[in-house]
């Protein structure tokens, strides 16, 4: 590839072949990266815009995933109310109580079953009237039914799950008194599915808005330094040479904006939200709102990298045809 | 060395840029493109380094037929010709060295020959106590060096300028003339586009002369010694 023609005048030293950096793309690496380093040194300000895009608008996004997170876990705790309960006028003989407990317990989507003697009932009636003393007189536990409390499985807290499952345990004979608080179970389940589509929604107009502003900044990075591909290009360098410094670069601004955005969220928490919850009563679980899982972020972190990357490949296909 | 068959361009489908053009140029020859501005220098020239291909006809270079290289020959091909251009085309935020060092550098040497093999170009240029300026602080007449010193730092076989003295006063056009010869001397075929009739009056040097697309006129070198003129 080199040749290296002794053709100096006969004043100057002739050189000796040159040493290569080193064959194929791994021995290059070590220049590329270099070449990655030393461009973000000589354009600071176009790489500080353009670090400082990708971690405000991963800010943003990872702001929108914490409330989304703990939205659904308040709606993972309000979910554990919905609750199916099996009356008895009766007390049931242990034999009895063992029968219809293997019964439902064969049901799909039950979670436990647990019984509920006349004087467990008493207690829980006579604890909900405090202070109300007075009520209770004359009341004796023979007048409060036995029950079974059933919980369900979280997949099968949906309305029509709720519904199919009643049916269900109608059909067991001997059960005739079921109740299960049905218009709260729909209308948390409606709640549920429309903050849901609202996520969704708004995530993913987030998503897209994120990636075409990150996208359009890096493009104008790249259009701002054309000239530099277009002299690459003309000594006859390939396009992956051409192309491998400003990827490294665009890997390292995605990975620096979204470090920092991370760091920014946490501080945000830390600051401000992590005492949010108790302020709006939003999670009655926990004593506040939850910091986002790790592998979030990690998804957060990776998502920045390869923002930072694809941006910068979709915009070198148009400036490299030279 | 190179070798144009029946060579058609045409940028649209009416607008032809180049017209049935037969030229054969030898290896280490000098030769002077001229013509009025939109005769297609600049294309024919575009064609010789790759960054056009010819509608119909045949380029080839050093043997090669260029027009059946793929995208990612183009390259290779680029490695033996260097190029310089009216407006320099250097990156003004790097240093005379950097932008010498980048034809290096694409080729994959390590760093101390890049260094002395650059170094040793901008001392023919007369330019190597400017190394490490930035290139926006520099002359016309020193950034066209630097041009030059990036185009024949590799010892291409082929030097295209195109008008490369369009920005510059005489006593520079002297010095880049000079230069141009200088490499020609030492092996390399060189092609100059101008329309500076003064430059190809002064060198003696073989003159094609192109009128809308076609070769009108061809002129031999003539009998004036070259090493004179130096």
């Amino acid at each position: 590839m080199n040749k290296w023609k002794k053709k100096q005048p006969a004043t100057s030293k002739p050189f000796k072949r040159p040493t290569l950096a080193g064959d194929g793309y791994g021995g290059r690496a070590g220049f590329f990266l270099h070449r990655a380093v030393t461009n973000i040194r000589q354009n600071v300000f176009v790489n500080v815009v353009t670090i400082g895009t990708i971690t405000l608008a991963l800010l943003i996004v990872s702001l929108f995933l914490l409330v989304f997170v703990n939205l659904e876990s308040a709606a993972e705790n309000w979910s554990e109310r919905v609750q199916v309960t099996v009356y008895f006028d009766k007390d049931l003989t242990t034999q009895d109580q063992a029968a219809f407990r293997e019964k439902i317990s064969a049901l799909n989507g039950v979670s436990r079953v647990s019984y509920v003697t006349r004087d467990e009932a008493f207690k829980r009636f006579k604890s909900r009237l405090r202070g109300q003393a007075t009520l209770l007189e004359g009341v004796r536990p023979e007048v409060l039914p036995t029950s079974f409390e059933i919980a369900l499985k979280r997949s099968h807290r949906d309305t029509a799950s709720v519904e199919n499952f009643v049916s269900a345990l109608k059909r067991i004979p001997g059960i005739t008194e079921v109740q299960y608080g049905e218009e709260w179970v729909r209308r948390f389940n409606s709640f549920l599915n429309f903050m849901r589509l609202l996520g969704g929604l708004l995530g993913g107009f987030l998503v897209i808005a994120v990636i075409f502003i990150v996208s359009n900044t890096i493009k104008l990075t790249i259009y701002s330094r054309r000239d530099e591909l277009e002299v690459m290009a003309l000594v006859g360098a390939t396009r992956f040479f051409i192309k491998a410094p400003f990827l490294l670069e665009g890997l390292m601004q995605g990975m620096a904006g979204s470090i920092i955005s991370v760091i920014l969220l946490f501080g945000l928490y830390e600051g401000f939200l992590h005492n949010a919850g108790s302020f709006l009563t939003f999670n009655p679980a926990t004593s506040g709102l939850s910091f986002l899982p790790p592998e979030y972020i990690a998804g957060l972190l990776l998502a920045g990298a390869l923002l930072g990357f694809i941006g910068s490949l979709t915009s070198l296909k148009r400036f490299i045809n030279v | 060395m190179i070798q144009l068959h029946n060579v058609s361009l045409a940028y649209q489908q009416d607008a032809s840029a180049l017209n049935n053009i037969n030229l054969r140029i030898g290896k280490g020859e000098f030769v002077f493109l001229t013509g009025p501005s939109g005769a297609g220098k600049t294309s024919l020239l575009r064609l010789l380094y790759g960054a056009l291909t010819p509608s119909r006809g045949q380029v080839l270079i050093d043997g090669q037929n260029i027009t059946r290289l793929s995208p990612s020959q183009i390259p290779l091909l680029r490695r033996s010709i260097g190029v310089v251009f009216q407006d320099f085309k250097l990156l003004q935020n790097r240093t005379v060295f950097e932008n010498v060092a980048i034809t290096l550098e694409v080729l994959g040497w390590g760093r101390a020959d890049i260094g002395k093999k650059t170094m040793h170009i901008l001392k023919q240029m007369g330019i190597e106590s400017k190394y490490n300026l930035v290139t926006q602080r520099l002359s016309g007449g020193e950034q066209q060096r630097v041009a030059l010193a990036r185009a024949l730092v590799n010892d291409p076989k082929i030097l295209l300028a195109d008008e490369p003295t369009g920005n510059l006063d005489d006593a520079n056009k002297n010095q880049i003339l000079s230069i141009f010869k200088e490499a020609n001397i030492r092996g390399t075929t060189v092609i100059v586009a101008t329309h500076d009739r003064r430059l190809i009056e002064q060198s003696h040097k073989r003159l094609v002369t192109l009128h809308k697309g076609e070769i009108v006129e061809q002129m031999e070198k003539e009998a004036a010694s070259d090493e004179q003129t130096l």
